[in-house]
C-alpha cells in the first residue's frame, strides 16, 4: 500500500537513527561525503569502481587546485562531471534522500529528479565553498 | 472538458509549446552593438589612446588629440595646428580612473568628454556586460542616460533621482529597470570627471584646517606603532591582480612623516629635522617600503613622464599624485623592530590646505589586472586608510561624517517603499504560517478565508512591487550571482537595489522552510498577474473555455522548465552573454521591467501569447517555461514542512481533482516541486464536506447520534473514547 503522506517510500537505515548527536552527525558525513555502499557495489560492481576512481580522480582535482595547478575553468568542469557521475552512484547505492528538516532523521526512495537536485544542491554548496576559499587564498584565479 | 495526451486540443498545445520556445529564440537574436564588444587590448596600454578610440565623437570640435597624460590618465584634445592650438577640452577613458563595476560585475568602459571649463560634452560606451542591457531593455536607453550629462558641469552634484535645487542637487532619470547600472554609470562618470577636473585645475581642492601635532617625545617601536594604527600595510594578492603564485603580489607599508614623534621614530632624529628643513609650509611627506613581493610600487612611469603612476593619495575626492620631484631616498627605517624591505621611498604630498593629516586620507596602489583569456588588461586599484592616532594630534581627531555610500542612500530615500514592501512579505510569510487556522475556516465551497489573502497578495504584488517597484525575480539575477562570485563580488551592487534584494533574501529563507509554492503562487508578480488574469476570465465567464492539460501530457512538458534551467546554467558556463540572451525566455522584462508595446515585436509577441494563453490555461509559463520556477523547485525538494496527506488520499482523487498545479500523482502524493501552495487540498483536508473520508465518518457518526468532535491535525475527526463510568469502575 503506498504511503501518500511522504512523497515516495519510507526508508529505515538503521545507522541513521541510532540515538544521540554523535551518530547523528557521523550518520550525516558518512551520507554526504560517501556515496557508495556495499549493497551498490553488489549490484554493480564495475560502475561503483568507476564512480571510486572518479571520486578519487576529483579530490586530486581539488588538492592539485589547492597547490595551484589547475585552472578555475578546468576544477569547475571537472567537479560538474564528478556531481553528473556522483547522481548515478548514488542511485546505484544510496538511493534515498531526507525528508523534511535536515535535522530529522526520516529518508525516504530517492527518484532521479531528487537524486538530481539532491547531488547538485550538496555539491553547489560544497563547490562554493572551496571555489571561494581557494581563490580568497589566490590558488585558483579566475 | 479534460482533453486526452492524443487529443487535438493537447496536439494543439504541443505545437502552441513549440511555438512558444520558437518565439522565445526569435526574441534573441536582437542585437546590441556594445555588448561584450571587442575591445583593442592596446587601448588600455597604448599613449596613443586616441588612434583606438572615436575621440573626437565625445569632444566635438576637437580635431587632434594629446598621448595619455597625467595619473590617472587623460588626453587634450585641441582644435587647429601650429600657433592656432587651441585647447578644447579632455578626453577620459574611465577604466583608465576607476574600476568600479556595474551589475554584471564588469565595468562599462565608457569614453568621456569634457571642454575646458568642466562641462560634459560627450560620453561613449565602448564596451559594456550588462544582461538587461542586451535584450531587457534597449541600448539606446544607456546612450540616452549618457546623453543627459551633456552640458552639465563636473563639480555638480548629480544625482539618479528627482532634482532638489534647494539641496543643489541636479537629478538625472534612471533606466527603469536598470537602477543598478546607471547607479553605478553615475558614479563612473563622476569620479572620473572630477579626476580630470581636479588635475587640470577646473575643481579647485576643498580647504581642510591644518592638522596641530602632539610631540610626545617618546620613540615607539615598530610593532607599538603598527598597534596604534599610525603604521598601515596594504597588501595585494596575485589573484587580485590575474595571475597566480604564492605569497602577495605586493605588500607594502606606509606611514605619515610630519608628526614629530613618528617621524623621529621612522627617519631618526637627524633624518627626521633634515626632512622638515626640506619641506615647504603646507607640504607634507609620507614613507613607503615594500616588504613582499616582486612588483614595483615606483613603477617605470616615472622614467618617461617624471610620474609615479602606480601610487596615490586620496583625501575626500582630492586626488594626489607624484612626480619625480615629489621623491626622496629612504636608505633605512630607524623604529626598532622594523621589517627588511626591498624597495622605498618617501614622497612628497604638495596639498597646501587641500590636505590634512588631521582627517582620514588614504593611500592607492593602482594596478592592473590580466584577464587569463584574453590576455587583456584592465585598471584596479586598491586602498587602505590611514587616519593618525587621536593621541598624535592635538585636541584628538576631528569630528568627520562620512558621507553615506550610494547603495544606503537609496535604502534611505525608499525608506518608506522598503518598509511597504517587507511588510508585504512578512505578511504574506505570517499568513501562510497561520494556514492550519485559515484552511479549517474554509470549505470546498467557501475558500475566501484563504483566497482572501491570496488575492489581495497577488494585486499588490502585481500592482505594487510588479508594476510599481520593478521587484521581479528573475533567473539572469541567479546568472549574474553566479558571475560576480566568479570575477566581483561586491555586495554595494546588490544592496543598491534593495526590492531584489529583499525579495531574494525572503525566497531563499521560504523555499528551505515551506518550498517555492509560496513566492511562486502567492508572491511572483507575473505569476500571479497570469494565475489573476484566469480566475477574472472565469468569473467573466470564459470558465467553459478554460482547460487542464491531460496529466499524461502535464508530466512530460513540466521537465521543460528544468531543461531551461539546465540548459541555461551549463551554457552560462561558457558564455554569460548567451546564457543572457537565452533568458529571454522569461517574459518579465517586457511584461514587468519594460512594458508589453515598448519592445520589438518578437517580444511583445512572445509575452502576449503566453498572457493570452493563460486565460484559457493556469499558468502555462510557471508550470512548462519558467526556468526561474525550475531553479526553485530544485531545492525545495528537501523543504523542511511540505502540506498534509491521509492514507485515503491514495486512492481518493478528490484533491488530486481540483489541483490547479496538477502536482498530486495517481497514488495521491504531492509533488511539492511543482506545487504552487495554493491550499485548495489543504482545505479539503479538513472540510468534513468535501474530504469523502471525513464526509463518510460524518455521515456515520449522524446516524448514529454521535458527537462531531474537533478534526485533528492528522486530518480526522478526533476519536470518540468511552470513559467508564465510577460505577462501572467500581
Amino acid at each position: 500500500m503506498v504511503d501518500p503522506r511522504l512523497p515516495s517510500d519510507r526508508v529505515e537505515l538503521p545507522y541513521a537513527t541510532r540515538p544521540g548527536i554523535v551518530a547523528w552527525l557521523t550518520a550525516e558525513i558518512w551520507d554526504h561525503l560517501w556515496p557508495w555502499s556495499r549493497a551498490g557495489f553488489q549490484t554493480g560492481r564495475a560502475l561503483q569502481g568507476a564512480g571510486l576512481a572518479l571520486g578519487l580522480a576529483a579530490s586530486v582535482v581539488w588538492i592539485l587546485a589547492g597547490l595551484g595547478h589547475m585552472q578555475a575553468g578546468a576544477v569547475i568542469a571537472w567537479w560538474f562531471g564528478w556531481s553528473v557521475f556522483e547522481v548515478v552512484v548514488r542511485l546505484g547505492a544510496k538511493p534515498y534522500v531526507k525528508e523534511g528538516p535536515w535535522w530529522g532523521r526520516c529518508y525516504r526512495r530517492a527518484g532521479r529528479m531528487d537524486m538530481l537536485c539532491y547531488v547538485g544542491f550538496k555539491n553547489l554548496l560544497i563547490g562554493a565553498a572551496l571555489f571561494i576559499a581557494l581563490k580568497s587564498l589566490g590558488a585558483l584565479v579566475v | 472538458m479534460i482533453p486526452t495526451i492524443d487529443s487535438p486540443v493537447a496536439r494543439a498545445l504541443m505545437r502552441y509549446a513549440a511555438l512558444m520556445l520558437l518565439l522565445a529564440c526569435l526574441a534573441t537574436t536582437a542585437g546590441a552593438t556594445s555588448y561584450e564588444a571587442h575591445l583593442p587590448p592596446e587601448l588600455s596600454t597604448s599613449p596613443r589612446m586616441c588612434d583606438y578610440v572615436p575621440c573626437a565623437e565625445v569632444l566635438p570640435g576637437a580635431d587632434s588629440f594629446s598621448e595619455r597624460k597625467g595619473s590617472p590618465p587623460y588626453v587634450e584634445g585641441y582644435r587647429g595646428s601650429g600657433d592656432g592650438k587651441k585647447l578644447v577640452g579632455y578626453v577620459m577613458l574611465s577604466t583608465d580612473i576607476t574600476d568600479l563595476p556595474a551589475y554584471s560585475g564588469k565595468p562599462v568602459v565608457t569614453l568621456i568628454g569634457m571642454d575646458a571649463r568642466g562641462y560634459f560634452t560627450g560620453v561613449k560606451v565602448l564596451k559594456h556586460s550588462e544582461p538587461i542591457l542586451l535584450l531587457g531593455i534597449p541600448e539606446q536607453a544607456l546612450i540616452d542616460f549618457n546623453h543627459q550629462y551633456v552640458g552639465k558641469f563636473v563639480g555638480d552634484q548629480l544625482e539618479i533621482g528627482q532634482s532638489r535645487p534647494d539641496e543643489h542637487i541636479v537629478g538625472l532619470d534612471a533606466i527603469t529597470g536598470a537602477t543598478v547600472t546607471v547607479i553605478a554609470q553615475n558614479q563612473v562618470m563622476l569620479n572620473s570627471g572630477m579626476a580630470v577636473a581636479k588635475q587640470v585645475g577646473i575643481l579647485k581642492p576643498t580647504p581642510r584646517a591644518a592638522a596641530k601635532f602632539v610631540d610626545s617625545g617618546a620613540a615607539p617601536t615598530w610593532q607599538q606603532m603598527v598597534e596604534e594604527g599610525s603604521l598601515q600595510r596594504l597588501s595585494v594578492s596575485p589573484a587580485e591582480v590575474g595571475s597566480s603564485g604564492a605569497g602577495p603580489f605586493i605588500e607594502l607599508w606606509f606611514g605619515y612623516l610630519n608628526q614629530p614623534t613618528l617621524g623621529r621614530a621612522i627617519l631618526g632624529r637627524s633624518g627626521y629635522d633634515r626632512l622638515m628643513a626640506d619641506l615647504k609650509p603646507g607640504d607634507h611627506a609620507i614613507f613607503v617600503i615594500r616588504t613582499a613581493g616582486g612588483e614595483s610600487f615606483k613603477g617605470s612611469g616615472f622614467v618617461r613622464g617624471g610620474i609615479y603612476d602606480r601610487v596615490q593619495v586620496r583625501q575626500g575626492r582630492d586626488i594626489f599624485s607624484f612626480r619625480d620631484t615629489d621623491y626622496l631616498n629612504l636608505y633605512g627605517v630607524a623604529a626598532p623592530g622594523a621589517p627588511a624591505f626591498t624597495e622605498s621611498a618617501i614622497f612628497i604630498i604638495h596639498g597646501g590646505n587641500a590636505f590634512s593629516a588631521a582627517y582620514p586620507w588614504q593611500f592607492v596602489f593602482l594596478g592592473n589586472k590580466t584577464d587569463r583569456e584574453t590576455r587583456t588588461k584592465t585598471f584596479v586599484n586598491f586602498d587602505r586608510e590611514y587616519w593618525l592616532p587621536a593621541n598624535y594630534l592635538q585636541g584628538g581627531r576631528p569630528l568627520v561624517v562620512k558621507p553615506d555610500p550610494t547603495w544606503l542612500k537609496i535604502w534611505k530615500d525608499r525608506a518608506g517603499a522598503i518598509v511597504a514592501f517587507t511588510a508585504l512579505l512578512l505578511g504574506v510569510a505570517v499568513v501562510y504560517a497561520n494556514r492550519d487556522g485559515l484552511v479549517r475556516r474554509s470549505s470546498h465551497k467557501n475558500k475566501w478565508p484563504v483566497n482572501g489573502f491570496k488575492y489581495v497578495a497577488w494585486v499588490i504584488s502585481i500592482f505594487f512591487a510588479g508594476f510599481g517597484l520593478l521587484a521581479q525575480p528573475s533567473i539572469t539575477q541567479v546568472l549574474t550571482w553566479f558571475h560576480s562570485l566568479l570575477f566581483q563580488w561586491k555586495w554595494e551592487l546588490f544592496l543598491s537595489d534593495p526590492f531584489i534584494f529583499i525579495f531574494w533574501v525572503f525566497i531563499i529563507v521560504t523555499v528551505f522552510v515551506w518550498g517555492r509554492g509560496l513566492f511562486c503562487g502567492w508572491l511572483c508578480p507575473f505569476g500571479s498577474l497570469t494565475e489573476l488574469m484566469y480566475k477574472v476570465a472565469r468569473a467573466l465567464g470564459l470558465k467553459r473555455f478554460q482547460t487542464m492539460l491531460p496529466k499524461r501530457l502535464h508530466d512530460r512538458l513540466k521537465w521543460v522548465k528544468y531543461a531551461v534551467f539546465i540548459g541555461l546554467l551549463a551554457v552560462s558556463m561558457f558564455s554569460m552573454g548567451l546564457a543572457e540572451k537565452l533568458a529571454e525566455v522569461e517574459p518579465f522584462k517586457t511584461t514587468i521591467l519594460v512594458g508589453l508595446f515598448k519592445r520589438s515585436w518578437p517580444y511583445t509577441l512572445f509575452a502576449g501569447t503566453l498572457l493570452g494563453l493563460s486565460i484559457f490555461i493556469e499558468r502555462p509559463f510557471c508550470k512548462y517555461l519558467c526556468p526561474l520556477g525550475a531553479a526553485l523547485a530544485m531545492p525545495t525538494t528537501f523543504r523542511w514542512f511540505g502540506l498534509k496527506r491521509k492514507q485515503e488520499c491514495d486512492t481518493c482523487k478528490a484533491c488530486a481533482k481540483g489541483c490547479g498545479s496538477l502536482a498530486i500523482d495517481r497514488d495521491g502524493r504531492i509533488d511539492q516541486r511543482e506545487c504552487l501552495l495554493c491550499m485548495d487540498c489543504m482545505i479539503l483536508y479538513y472540510d468534513q464536506h468535501g474530504c469523502p473520508p471525513l464526509a463518510q465518518e460524518r455521515r456515520r457518526r449522524t446516524k448514529s447520534g454521535l458527537e462531531m468532535t474537533r478534526i485533528g491535525a492528522d486530518g480526522y475527526f478526533i476519536p470518540i473514547r468511552q470513559i467508564p463510568t465510577q460505577a462501572a469502575e467500581k
